[in-house]
């Protein structure tokens, strides 16, 4: 990561932790809607590598906020609210994973951590891989995006397949973590359900599978066989 | 804030649309041969040597030992290339992609000389000698020995479901060289040729109906002592980087690709909705293991362990593969009388698929090590 990006995350994180019980309003006065204006301009110049980043942390620490929303700013197309979801699900997911090992390296039963039961060691690792399945096809659509100069009709392959990924990774995802929390992660005092619920909500928002599957199925059928992977390589 | 997968960067040196384009250039040359399901384990000793002539094997390697002094990044696009279009590419995949790296590293002066040059060539193909009847899934348990004397190292035991030994020249052997010793400890690795007097191959044919692999036995072998790779009683170490080799390339997801093609040549550009969703679902997940994959090899070629980032890849990949002729069948009618590409390739890989998440590691044992790198164990 740019040390300019690792700054930028800091702050994120700092701002975000505040905005957890305080609402948009830091994260406004932080200036997060300026991230991709160019300095030029007054902005701070942002790619859309650092709105994944942003987005990421935002995913994990104020899932409830539209932050998002906040940073690209007026109308949200179809195609980038779908990226915004994939970003904040990257961050979430990646975040209910950390709860779930936190979670089974402490909680005993049969007198030894759950989690060295080798049950919860497999599904903690498909759960893992969901995440990360989730998380590199959103840095990979952020890169398109990058590349197209946030010309989204240029990256809406990797986007329909980011987010179509992703809403397979969540029902998969978010049923694990609730099955290694037991009846603690289904209390509305446990904080899991701050992660899950808006996972789940997310699925729907700009696009459900149905909706992607048939963008991306009607793109790969008219390049063909071939053509689809002549596609792919090119894209990068 | 803790990730998931550490994500590189897949940025080969040079012109990697040339480097494609001459991959594709070649194929076309060879297009009589492509479109094999499950590919990198089906041998065509002919193309592996064009390949060799045309200077896409033993990339990585220096000059010197007959290589290309390519970049770790240059030799993936190659091979995906190849993957994808379903090349015969079985016979000298395992020297190409493990036996000849290990040896460059490890190796005796006599065994690089010997070995490397013919497998750059695409002539010298190897097999994997590390199962052993009792030695599945807890490889330490292996109990073929080895035993140095005045004369060399003598050999004896038994490896089974060695790919390839039939059609090798060489195999690269995890064996017991210390009298005494258990599990990871005392074991070392050996190059045997295959027709060494005491090696005996015997076949079994898998449930497909083919002759892949095969049980080798070893009868008091007699090796010289410059068939010893690496340092002695450190085969345990040797054998886990060879596994690296081994788990982290794009076969674990590619080995199907041809059905892929296939489908989507069969729908047709305006399919009917539930197979174009299909299409699309299949896209959405190859596309993101491909990119875990450029992500991995990235990793690998840095210089860093990517032990749980190949792991997710094969497992993931193998999921994938595995249930793609599945979704296949579900949606198109495919009975026993049609013999069309698509109908072909799925039977073909609905048999084959069992094997994919028992070959290089079972799906139990990768989610284990995957499980290990998340502090579980
Ligand atoms: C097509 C094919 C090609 C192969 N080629 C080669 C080759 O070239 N060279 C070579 O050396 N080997 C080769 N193998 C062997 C392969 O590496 C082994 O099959 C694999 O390591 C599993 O060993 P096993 O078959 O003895 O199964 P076992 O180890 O007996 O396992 C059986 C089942 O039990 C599960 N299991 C075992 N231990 C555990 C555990 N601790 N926790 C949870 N579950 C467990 C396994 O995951 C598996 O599901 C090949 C196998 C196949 C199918």
């Amino acid at each position: 990561m740019s040390e300019q990006r690792t700054l930028l995350c800091d702050t994120a994180q700092a701002v975000f932790a505040e905005a957890a019980t305080a609402g948009l309003a830091p994260i406004e006065a932080a200036g997060f809607a300026q991230l991709l204006i160019a300095e030029s301009n007054g902005g701070f110049g942002g790619d859309w590598g650092d709105v994944f980043a942003v987005l990421r942390i935002a995913g994990a620490k104020v899932p409830h906020l539209p932050v998002g929303e906040l940073i690209i700013g007026g109308e949200i197309s179809q195609p980038i609210g779908a990226f915004i979801r994939v970003a904040q699900a990257a961050g979430a997911m990646d975040a209910a994973l950390a709860m779930s090992i936190d979670y089974t390296n402490t909680r005993q039963q049969f007198g030894k951590p759950l989690s060295k039961f080798q049950a919860v060691q497999q599904v903690l690792a498909v759960f893992a891989t969901e995440a990360a399945a989730v998380n590199v096809a959103g840095a990979a659509a952020a890169a398109a995006l990058d590349r197209a100069n946030g010309d989204v009709d240029a990256a809406l392959f990797e986007i329909a397949a980011a987010k179509l990924r992703t809403n397979q990774a969540i029902g998969q995802a978010t049923a694990i973590a609730h099955q290694v929390h037991g009846a603690i992660g289904f209390t509305k005092d446990y904080d899991l359900h701050k992660l899950t619920g808006p996972l789940l909500n997310w699925r729907s928002d700009y696009g459900n599978d149905t909706h992607w599957a048939a963008v991306l199925g009607g793109i790969a059928a008219k390049l063909g066989g071939a053509g689809l992977w002549a596609e792919i390589t090119r894209r990068g | 804030m803790q990730q998931s997968f550490s994500i590189f960067p897949f940025n080969p040196p040079g012109d990697s649309a040339a480097l494609r384009a001459d991959v594709r250039a070649f194929l076309s040359l060879h297009q009589a041969k492509l479109g094999v399901p499950n590919c990198w384990v089906v041998a065509d000793a002919e193309f592996s040597r064009a390949l060799g002539a045309a200077g896409f094997l033993g990339m990585v390697l220096p000059q010197s030992a007959g290589g290309h002094d390519r970049h770790p990044l240059e030799r993936y696009i190659v091979i995906e290339e190849l993957l994808a279009a379903g090349a015969p590419v079985g016979a000298h995949w395992i020297a190409d992609r493990q036996t000849a790296p290990l040896i460059l590293r490890y190796g005796s002066e006599e065994a690089k000389a010997r070995y490397l040059p013919p497998i750059c060539r695409g002539e010298l193909y190897t097999c994997i000698g590390l199962s052993e009847p009792g030695a599945g899934s807890d490889l330490a348990a292996v109990r073929s020995t080895a035993r140095l004397t005045t004369e060399g190292w003598r050999l004896s035991g038994q490896k089974i479901w060695t790919s390839g030994a039939h059609i090798s020249h060489v195999m690269l052997a995890l064996m017991r060289s210390e009298e005494g010793s258990e599990r990871g400890a005392g074991l070392s690795q050996f190059l045997i040729p295959m027709d060494a007097p005491g090696v005996t191959i015997r076949p079994i044919i898998d449930m497909a109906g083919e002759h892949h692999f095969n049980e080798v036995f070893f009868d008091d072998v007699l090796l010289p002592e410059w068939a010893l790779v690496g340092t002695r009683g450190a085969g345990w170490a040797q054998a886990t980087a060879e596994l690296a080799l081994e788990r982290s390339g794009p076969e674990r997801y590619l080995s199907s690709h041809v059905l892929m093609t296939a489908l989507i040549d069969f729908a047709g550009s305006e399919p009917e909705p539930r197979l174009r969703a299909l299409i699309g679902e299949l896209t959405a997940e190859l596309w993101t293991l491909r990119q875990m994959s450029l992500s991995t090899a990235a990793k690998l070629a840095a210089g860093e362990d990517p032990m749980v980032e190949a792991s997710m890849v094969k497992d993931l990949g193998n999921s994938f593969e595995q249930a793609l002729p599945q979704r296949v069948q579900a949606l198109v009618d495919c009975p026993s009388s049609r013999d069309d590409d698509v109908a072909r390739l799925m039977r073909a890989l609905l048999i084959a698929a069992p094997s994919f998440s028992l070959r290089g590691g079972t799906r139990e044992i990768i989610r284990g090590i995957i499980a290990r790198g998340l502090g579980l164990r």
